[in-house]
């Protein structure tokens, strides 16, 4: 055993002890893709379903044939939701294992961290999230729709007849890039409705944050003051959403009161909430699981096989706009990649001008030339006893996406 | 000109919607209705709130069933009539107005919006008001009605001043009746109505005096003015008084928190100099034992499902203070001359168990069935609410912290930490058993986190992930609090809390965090050992 000196023993273990961060599978002749969700962490309870999402598109599209004649072949990773390690395992998904698109990214700091990775290897990434909007990578294909087509039509609906004539609004965000940019676009917009800078308030709290006592007790003394309807708009991320809306209910005040409009609040945020308090309170997103259509059945339907069949440790009967818009990437991928007959990104890039694709929420997804955004439909839900939402209205056609907001 | 008279008598008959003599509900009218578009549907719930005076009490029932179909999304629309349904989405239901059986294949199942909700509930609140079986129906049903008074008809409130046999409860539906004529032409009334509405201090109250300050009577009317001027103070000062209240409440609750973290922590560190970083997880480990002992009252005594949390502070306590004591007697045992070991230790522990629950019970929140004592809350002043889950926890903290320092003082178990607390070679020399007394006393610091786990989980969301939000919080306070000194954890956490709950409402939640760290850090640099330090020899 002379040869095992303690150097050579460190390296060896190093070796071994170095984290296998991106698992892959096999197999000749076949296109690679490549996911950027993290199965631990603060967003691994979220961001893990979206892996499997991928993999039963690539498993629907590969029982067609695959793509150009290959099987795609999907590799998953554990960014750990660590923003910066999603560039770190982007950057190798790209360099080492070649693949022809990466899927991935919750939250926009983790968008930004790969958004660079991605311009560098000319590479291209889709986002399933709706997000602030503002950017305008031709290497990021934006899937989900920006303020203009979700955020806007929802406090439209709040502030018009149909929705309760809202006149003053109460913003609460996390603190960070994503909260503040949605709530500096709103404040331009009300302003350019002319609606006086004394009609809102702005309060921010840390990631993770879970007293909500006094900010609670600030929303009512906001709420009885007079000027007309309050509303409070929830950019809240995490774990901060339930113990926000636990309080509420709590303090005894109902969405009819005082309506909190959750814009990142998905089913999954209602587990374990005794919901019947919360009744009425709204989201907004381009899909939601109540959505009336056949493909959703279908969808639904498969999502529930899926799941069964492979062993999936997330609930079979909930489905969230991220898990539908992962799987209209790879379809609207899959549809640009046969369009132009190859796997280089600048080909399937340009293939993306007139692509549509019938998704599950019932719209019909087009892209043009203009940029890498996809038009979606608009949804307002509304929360029910059962921790769930009700389509409370949606837009007739799907509006056309305007990345960057006129509303500062 | 008798034909415009006439015309305009016409108009004004067609406008005002008759109060019907011989009153009854259309019920298949109301039925259309409640399956029309949102306009229909507030047409319908405000026409019933506004003839429910005169309506006899089996249309308001029926009415009043229909409603909470409606808002349960029970209620199927086909293109004739309205079904009943048992539950949302049933394949049949009962016809709304005949009571027979019918399929409702493809039936739209209206969703309320927030008009319309508030609509249906106030009409649900006065039929609940006028029909209610019981005085905690009627109650339930005039807070219901009471949200948006300024909808309901005093036709309502005076029928059901006169049918009501509870007394408290008619006098609150006198004061409200009483407060709904602020802006009656009656002088006197008015003046009743400022007292009446004074009588109830809120915010809301508060602006709806302060609107009639705008009002011409209050410059023409000195005994208006005064009237109006004696009930905004009063208002004004219960409002104060009632925000103070909320303010030492809040500060009180986050305290209880940072205490329950913090306790178990201050005996293990205080005693043994172990940075524990498992003590979080420790926490996490007390909800998901809560949890077991729910699923187990599901299963076995599901009558008795309400007593569960208390029935699972013994639980937590004994299976987070084994946890704590095989840590110990397997890891931490060995590390003891080596602080900077045993920190990674427990925090390789740390990790562990939430790896370990993420994999063996799964990432997502966990569902609890709340009983009544610890959910929701109760008006007390003004606008402050008490709510039942932070008293519990307050509650909980204070017994926690008697319980302990009994243990710490009045027990043999509890002289024996004392003592190797404050010198550990002397104790070791007098014959004490350390590394027993080190064991016991490392498991009585888990216990008290697991039971941090059981007061938590009312308040917060419980997953894997819950402890590690509580490590700095916990070790700030020990340290401010001084090392090993249960009341100084006290102290600091009560500091802490309420300085926190005070600059909140000033600077944000943001600053506050901040503002409270940088004073710890000066406040060390001035006095290391912290609040209460504890005499030792090492």
């Amino acid at each position: 055993m002379a040869h095992l000196t303690r150097r050579s023993f460190v390296g060896a273990a190093s070796l071994l002890a170095s984290p296998a961060l991106i698992r892959p599978a096999f197999a000749a002749d076949t296109v690679k893709l490549g996911c950027l969700f993290s199965s631990s962490g603060t967003m691994a309870n979220l961001e893990g379903r979206l892996n499997y999402v991928v993999r039963m598109a690539a498993d629907e599209i590969n029982g067609r044939g695959g793509v150009n004649g290959r099987q795609i072949e999907v590799l998953t990773s554990d960014p750990a939701s660590d923003w910066p390690l999603y560039a770190q395992v982007g950057r190798q998904m790209l360099q080492q294992e070649k693949v022809a698109a990466l899927f991935g990214c919750w939250t926009s700091v983790s968008r930004k961290s790969v958004l660079p990775v991605v311009e560098q290897n000319d590479g291209l990434l889709f986002y399933p999230l709706h997000f602030e909007g503002d950017e305008n990578s031709k290497n990021v294909v934006y899937v989900n729709s920006p303020p203009a087509s979700s955020v806007l039509p929802a406090v439209d609906y709040l502030m018009g007849q149909d929705g309760v004539g809202a006149k003053r609004f109460f913003m609460i965000g996390s603190d960070y890039v994503w909260p503040r940019t949605i709530n500096k676009q709103l404040k331009g917009y009300w302003k350019s409705k002319g609606i006086p800078e004394s009609a809102w308030r702005e309060e921010y709290v840390p990631f993770g944050f879970s007293n909500f006592q006094t900010l609670v007790n600030q929303v009512r003394s906001f709420a009885s003051q007079p000027g007309g309807q309050a509303i409070v708009v929830l950019t809240v991320v995490g774990s901060s959403i339930p113990d926000f809306l636990r309080e509420f209910a709590n303090q005894g005040i109902t969405a009819t009161d005082v309506p909190i409009l959750g814009l990142d609040m998905v089913e999954a945020d209602l587990e374990g909430l005794d919901t019947a308090k919360l009744a009425g309170h709204l989201n907004c997103w381009a899909y939601l699981q109540a959505a009336k259509s056949e493909r959703n059945t279908k969808f639904l339907g498969d999502w529930a096989t899926y799941v069964k069949a492979k062993n999936v440790p997330f609930s079979a009967d909930t489905v969230i706009d991220p898990m539908v818009s992962a799987y209209d990437s790879v379809q609207l991928w899959a549809l640009a990649a046969a369009k132009a007959g190859s796997f280089a990104v600048p080909e399937v890039r340009k293939a993306f001008a007139g692509l549509s694709f019938e998704d599950p929420s019932g719209y019909t997804l087009t892209m043009t030339g203009e940029n890498n955004y996809v038009s979606r439909g608009v949804f307002i839900g509304s929360v029910n006893e059962k921790r769930d939402f009700d389509v409370l209205w949606q837009s007739p056609n799907a509006p056309k996406p305007v990345p960057f907001s006129p509303y500062g | 000109m008798p034909v415009l008279r006439a015309v305009l008598v016409l108009v004004c008959l067609a406008l005002v919607p008759a109060p019907a003599a011989a009153a009854s509900l259309d019920r298949a009218g109301f039925a259309a209705g409640l399956c029309d578009d949102a306009a229909g549907q507030v047409r319908a719930a405000e026409g019933l709130i506004q003839s429910a005076g005169e309506l006899p009490s089996d249309d308001l029932a029926f009415a009043a069933n229909l409603l909470g179909a409606l808002a349960e999304r029970r209620l199927a629309c086909p293109a004739d009539g309205a079904l009943l349904l048992d539950r949302p989405g049933a394949p049949e239901g009962r016809d709304a107005l005949t009571g027979l059986a019918r399929a409702a294949p493809d039936a739209r199942v209206p969703v309320l919006g927030l008009r319309q909700r508030a609509a249906v509930e106030t009409a649900r609140g006065v039929s609940a008001l006028l029909t209610g079986p019981d005085p905690a129906a009627r109650s339930a049903g005039l807070a219901a009605a009471e949200r948006r008074i300024a909808t309901v008809p005093a036709a309502v409130l005076d029928r059901a001043r006169d049918a009501e046999s509870d007394a408290g409860l008619k006098e609150r539906i006198t004061g409200l009746a009483q407060a709904a004529a602020l802006s009656s032409p009656d002088p006197v009334r008015r003046r009743a109505a400022i007292a009446a509405v004074a009588a109830h201090p809120s915010g809301a109250a508060q602006a709806r005096l302060a609107a009639l300050k705008g009002d011409p009577a209050y410059a023409a009317d000195p005994a208006f003015r005064a009237a109006l001027d004696a009930g905004l103070a009063t208002v004004s000062r219960a409002v104060a008084v009632g925000d103070g209240l909320a303010v030492v409440y809040n500060g009180l609750s986050f305290a209880s928190i940072l205490f329950m973290a913090a306790a178990g922590l201050a005996i293990i560190f205080g005693l043994m100099g172990v940075i524990n970083l498992a003590q979080g997880e420790f926490i996490m480990l007390g909800a998901y034992a809560t949890y077991g002992v729910q699923e187990a009252f599901r299963r076995l005594a599901p009558g008795l499902l309400d007593l569960y949390l208390v029935a699972a502070i013994p639980v937590a306590f004994c299976a987070v203070a084994l946890v704590g004591i095989v840590v110990e007697a397997l890891i931490l045992r060995h590390l003891y001359r080596r602080p900077l070991m045993s920190l990674l230790a427990t925090w390789a522990v740390s990790l562990l168990l939430v790896n370990l629950v993420r994999v063996t019970v799964g990432t997502q929140n966990l569902q609890f069935v709340m009983p009544a004592y610890v959910s929701g809350g109760v008006p007390l002043y003004a606008d402050f609410v008490v709510t039942w889950n932070r008293l519990f926890a307050i509650g909980f903290a204070a017994a926690t912290l008697v319980l302990t320092l009994l243990i710490l003082r009045r027990t043999p178990l509890g002289l024996d930490i004392r003592a190797v607390t404050q010198n550990r070679d002397m104790a070791a020399c007098l014959g004490l058993p350390t590394r027993r007394v080190d064991r016991l006393a490392f498991g009585l610091g888990s216990g008290i986190a697991g039971l941090a786990g059981v007061a938590l989980c009312p308040i917060y969301s419980v997953n894997p992930g819950m402890g590690s939000g509580f490590i700095v919080d916990s070790f700030m306070v020990v340290v401010l609090g001084g090392v090993g000194s249960l009341l100084g954890t006290l102290v600091a956490a009560l500091g802490i809390g309420g300085a926190n709950v005070l600059i909140e409402p000033v600077s944000g939640a943001v600053a506050a965090k901040v503002i409270v760290l940088v004073g710890i850090i000066l406040f060390l640099q001035r006095r290391p050992e912290g609040l209460f330090a504890v005499r030792r020899r090492r």
